[in-house]
């Protein structure tokens, strides 16, 4: 199934009600215009002929149905876009649950990719964008569909041989579609978004990186290559407008021609007297009025490739079922916590793509309230052993335990109330303080998050500051140094109780004082937790019960 | 509404000049668009001028009118009509478009030329912010210049032509034109006021929803690890429904402008509708210029009822471009004179290299570590005396090694250097000639810098180390990373040199990514100075010492500062200068 099907199924499935109704009530004013000028066109030319004294005309019930169709016309067509745009955004609201959940998914499925910014940032413009699929392109679509299905049933019974004007011009409008919807578009639209990625990428990179561009490849020379991607964005840019000005005025001219066609025929029937002129001027205001409702659909198909571009993405992105994510039961008795409490057994794994394994048949054990080392230069698969013991990663190759229990078969509530995981630098959310230590524990009150806080030695920081625990973190908002950020995250854990504390170099990059600051306030609550400790630092290794050095396979190549 | 967009650039003046305003000649193309756009517009009244002498003729009851004499000639002329409209329309979408893309090429050029000309060592808002003035808020000029300003035109000349044709059959009709046409911007702008403020600050609130979205599945793996995924499911659930009732109630509003504005226009038509039908009945005879309507004149004057009032619904639709395009023009101005407040450095600091060059290699000529001398050289920064009368000579090939605590001015004085900062008095010799006279990009060029905080661009590992030489050879590149430490490190990448890194790629460590600049900085074979700022932080001890070996060979033949506090890098040999930022800065302190 495409991704635009699926994101219109997907839709449908959420509400069909209100996915129905909106269409429903937007057919309201389409054939209320359309009725519009065609009763005017009926009433002044029966005025004309009942002036002449030729016709019988009741003047009340035209004119009054003339006032009526315009208030039905604008009252529907408010009501239509509010039904039609509420129905929208609640499905765009539990798409961006699905998403959530999607990428939630992913990073439990054993890849971790390393995730970029930028699709990210695409991820959330996109589901902006598919709004367009049913309020441009669904709605607009049936709606064309109904109005001139029931058009030409009215003007075949009125005249069959005039309604070749109005058919022709309705068959022409599909067949227009249809070649708006064939997919040799896609290509200015892919090449307009690559250009506005490398411009964003290269802005970024010149104004964050300009210290080492004065000195590696040149300002000017930067600036130049964004000019470039720029001429570039413009290019494509202008293709696609380009097309959507042409199919526009493609679709005007079809209006007016098939127009024309129908005044022709509509006359030769008048000519031979098979066609009163009251009708004959209904038809005509009618086929004046449709290329508007017609025309609804051009703005949705001219903008096609880039829905079916954020489409693709955004279903790809998703979870595909609605409601994911039961109840999962806690199973591991904390009281009879067993040794060893970790154990790796000739664990074996490798990144996707990467010519050797991180790690081959490696094996260890922590012991109860045990204190372990891991120590090895950068990129030998320390950080990887931490993504393994808390499954973030799934080993390829023998087993893992915790507490007894094969890792594999803890549900998740559980094994992340057993593990408690600090790494090097905590993620801190764009949010208040409590927010962020709530994270950890949802039920915490005020003074508990103050005691972590303290523990932390963070409270006085805090305390400082206005709003105190309702202090906004992040861009805006309150800034920590690097050393608060990781004491910030010591208050997170500290409110948790786990069995096994992974420290991911948890002082990296932080100077002696504050490392050693960080490390006593962690010994003083871990209790007889035990420690897995991702360590270069001599500081670090001096605290563990026991050191085991990760061999790195490859042979250093630096010295000689 | 001319007047506010006038205010705005009003606001502005006496600054600069203002980035975002038209240019004589887009002003030229915007206002072509407009003309094409209202022709078009108008020829619709000799199209309803055939069509309703065709169908006159049948209603008076003259069915004799020839299909050939009179409706086929009628139904040729109507198509010609309609073929000359959308080649006009079609010209004008095209002037628009010319002009907005003018336009927005100029302001992107002008911005990027204040960024590159503007000191590297200035402090600019955050890349990310720049990034999204560069793109999305230039873009946003595009349908304001190209769209709405065309629409703009189009509505002070399409209605009153309509109007004067109107009139020419019955002055009635025209009243009654005349009566719906201006009530609706009353309406629409009562309505409006209210829309606006309450859809600006429901931008902000998509804003910080999208960003508390993007927040969460950044943090997906803390969230994760915390067991707090089920939770933040719901809250983003929560968070979004707010956000949708919020946009509910603007939404109610804004399509409550439009509603008014469309039952105006029907009410309308609807009422020349019922006038024309009565004047033919003979119930109502006032309304024309002697002679009665006849029906010929009525059904005319029918047709041309819409096309009064869509000139306005197009500006209504395009107003939301305005708006759109008056902020952007407003924050990007900001962001220029932001930019042009921190001083743009006189004449462009790449010397003569123009743009279009090649990234200018060193010339190809043998190393010549030069010899450094600093003369009583003061360096103020944001209103801090960083450096005091310092004076420094550094013989030829010698190393020197800056200590002493952070904000010491280490890094400053190595920014002086690079040509970063001018020092506010003393001076700064190279090989004898004054800094300030040299070409700052070649200079720049014959440096191996590596920074505090070396960053790697988006790109190959490959691109961002011919950086330093486009002419580096892969081996050359390989040598340059073994000398770095690296080697292990690019072979554990997924795709060697060729991996992409940087902004949107493959992730690198800290540590990883000093190691990259390290080897960067090395692969300038013919450089003869070398500056390193504190070159082993953040690394572990094995990659450091790797770090400092390949830093000892590098600097053979080669003026070395280096700027540290790390023990390790002391068994470097070369003279230690001990910077105390009291012995410096005394008389801030």
């Amino acid at each position: 199934m495409s991704p635009l099907r699926r994101i219109v199924v997907w839709q449908w499935r959420h509400s069909p009600a209100a996915f129905l109704s909106g269409i429903v009530i937007a057919l309201i004013p389409a054939l209320a215009g359309i009725a519009l000028l065609g009763v005017a066109g009926w009433f002044i030319t029966a005025a004309a002929l009942a002036g002449l004294g030729l016709f019988a005309l009741n003047v009340f019930m035209p004119s009054a149905l003339i006032r009526a169709l315009a208030i039905a016309r604008t009252a529907g067509r408010y009501g239509e876009r509010i039904l039609t745009h509420d129905a929208t955004f609640r499905f765009l609201t539990n798409l961006r649950k699905r998403i959530f959940q999607g990428q939630a998914a992913r990073i439990g499925d054993g890849t971790r990719p390393a995730r970029s910014g930028a699709a990210l940032n695409r991820l959330t413009s996109d589901i902006q964008a598919l709004d367009a699929v049913y309020l441009r392109l669904i709605v607009p679509a049936v709606l064309c569909l109904v109005t001139g299905l029931l058009v030409i049933a009215w003007v075949l019974k009125l005249a069959p041989v005039a309604g070749l004007g109005i058919a022709g011009f309705v068959v022409w409008g599909a067949a227009f579609c249809g070649y708006l919807l064939k997919n040799r578009h896609v290509e200015a639209a892919r090449r307009q978004e690559a250009a506005h990625e490398a411009m964003r990428l290269r802005s970024v990179d010149l104004v964050a990186g300009r210290r080492d561009l004065a000195v590696y490849g040149g300002l000017e020379q930067s600036a130049h290559a964004i000019l470039k991607a720029e001429e570039r964005l413009a290019a494509a840019g202008e293709e696609i407008e380009a097309r959507t000005a042409r199919f526009l005025s493609l679709h005007g001219f079809a209006g007016q021609f098939f127009l024309a066609v129908t005044l022709v025929l509509v006359s030769a029937l008048m000519i031979r007297g098979n066609l009163a002129p009251v009708w004959g001027v209904t038809l005509i205001l009618v086929a004046t009025a449709l290329p508007e409702v017609l025309g609804a659909l051009v703005p949705g198909l001219a903008n096609l490739q880039r829905t079916r571009l954020a489409a693709r993405r955004a279903a790809d992105g998703a979870h595909e079922s609605d409601n994911a994510g039961g109840a999962e039961v806690a199973s591991i008795d904390r009281k009879t916590v067993t040794d060893p409490v970790l154990s790796f057994r000739s664990v074996t794994f490798a990144y996707p793509g990467a010519e050797t394994p991180v790690l081959s048949d490696f094996s260890f054990d922590i012991a109860k309230g045990e204190t372990l080392a891991l120590t090895g230069r950068s990129g030998c698969g320390k950080s990887t052993v931490s993504a393994i013991a808390s499954r973030l990663l799934n080993p390829q190759g023998g087993s893992v335990t915790l507490c007894g229990q094969d890792l594999q078969t803890i549900p998740e509530e559980e094994l992340r109330s057993t593990i408690t995981v600090l790494g090097q630098k905590p993620y801190l959310f764009n949010d208040t303080v409590a927010a962020n230590l709530r994270i950890a524990m949802p039920a915490a009150t005020d003074d508990e998050l103050w005691a972590a806080l303290d523990m932390a030695a963070l409270g006085a920081r805090i305390r400082g500051s206005e709003s105190g625990l309702e202090t906004v973190l992040g861009e805006g908002g309150l800034g920590l140094s690097g050393g608060e950020q990781r004491r910030l995250g010591l208050a997170r854990a500290y409110l948790t109780r786990p069995v096994l504390f992974i420290l991911d170099e948890m002082t990296e990059g932080l100077d002696e004082k504050t490392a050693k600051d960080v490390l006593d306030r962690f010994e003083e609550f871990r209790g007889d937790a035990s420690v897995l400790m991702i360590a270069h630092k001599r500081m670090e290794i001096d605290r563990a019960d026991r050191v085991l050095g990760l061999r790195d396979a490859e042979k250093s190549l630096a010295a000689e | 509404m001319t007047g506010s967009a006038a205010k705005g650039a009003a606001d502005t003046e006496g600054q600069e000049e203002p980035v975002a305003d038209l240019v004589p000649a887009e002003k030229r193309l915007v206002r072509r668009a407009g003309w094409l756009l209202s022709i078009s517009d108008l020829l619709w009244i000799g199209q309803a001028a055939l069509l309703s002498l065709v169908i006159s003729e049948f209603v008076a009851g003259r069915p004799q009118a020839g299909l050939l004499t009179l409706v086929a000639p009628a139904a040729v002329g109507f198509i010609a009509l309609a073929g000359v409209r959308q080649w006009l329309g079609l010209r004008a979408a095209s002037a628009a478009r010319s002009a907005a893309r003018a336009v927005k090429t100029r302001v992107r050029t002008t911005l990027l030329n204040a960024i590159a000309h503007s000191s590297p060592a200035a402090s600019l808002p955050s890349s990310g912010h720049v990034a999204a003035m560069l793109g999305e808020q230039v873009d946003a000029l595009g349908p304001y210049l190209g769209n709405f300003y065309p629409q703009q035109f189009r509505l002070k000349i399409v209605p009153l032509g309509i109007l004067a044709a109107t009139l020419c059959v019955s002055w009635l009709a025209a009243v009654i034109l005349m009566v719906a046409g201006p009530v609706i911007p009353l309406f629409m702008a009562l309505i409006g006021i209210r829309a606006k403020a309450a859809s600006q600050g429901q931008q902000e609130e998509l804003t910080r929803m999208s960003g508390f979205l993007l927040d969460r599945v950044r943090g997906l793996e803390t969230l994760r690890l915390f067991g707090a995924l089920g939770r933040t499911e719901a809250e983003i659930g929560r968070v979004g429904e707010a956000f949708r009732t919020g946009t509910m109630r603007v939404l109610k509003i804004a399509f409550l402008s439009s509603t008014v504005l469309e039952l105006f226009s029907a009410l309308g038509i609807a009422f020349v509708a019922v006038y024309v039908g009565f004047s033919l009945l003979g119930s109502v005879t006032a309304g024309t210029w002697g002679a009665p309507l006849t029906f010929g004149g009525g059904f005319f004057v029918l047709l041309l009822a819409p096309e009064f009032f869509a000139p306005l619904r197009a500006y209504a639709a395009a107003y939301h471009d305005r708006a759109a395009g008056l902020a952007a023009k407003e924050k990007l101005q900001e962001l220029y004179s932001g930019i042009v407040a921190q001083g743009l450095q006189s004449g462009p600091p790449e010397g003569s290299a123009k743009a279009d060059e090649k990234p200018s290699a060193p010339a190809p000529r043998q190393t010549h570590a030069p010899e450094i001398k600093l003369d009583h050289v003061s360096v103020t920064f944001g209103g801090k005396s960083i450096i005091r009368d310092f004076s420094l000579e550094i013989p030829s090939g010698e190393t020197a090694i800056l200590t002493g605590p952070s904000g010491a001015g280490k890094t400053t004085l190595l920014d002086c250097l690079l040509g970063l900062h001018r020092p506010d008095s003393g001076r700064i010799f190279i090989d004898g000639k004054d800094l300030l006279t040299l070409d700052l990009g070649r200079w720049r060029q014959e440096i191996c810098w590596i920074g505090q905080h070396p960053r790697l661009f988006h790109g190959s590992l490959r691109a961002n180390l011919l950086r330093a030489d486009p002419d580096a050879s892969t081996e050359d590149m390989m040598l340059a990373v073994r000398l770095a430490g690296a080697a292990a490190l690019v072979e554990s990448l997924p795709r060697g040199l060729e991996t992409i890194i940087g902004e949107d790629g493959f992730g690198l460590s800290v540590g990883e990514k000093r190691r990259i600049a390290l080897a960067r900085a090395a692969l300038r074979k013919t450089a003869g100075l070398i500056l390193a700022d504190e070159p082993t932080a953040g690394l572990d001890d094995q990659t450091a010492i790797d770090v400092i070996a390949g830093l000892k060979k590098m600097a053979a033949g080669r003026t070395l500062i280096l700027a540290t506090h790390d023990p390790k890098l002391m068994s470097v040999p070369g003279t230690r200068i001990e910077l105390d930022a009291a012995h410096l800065s005394e008389a801030s302190a």
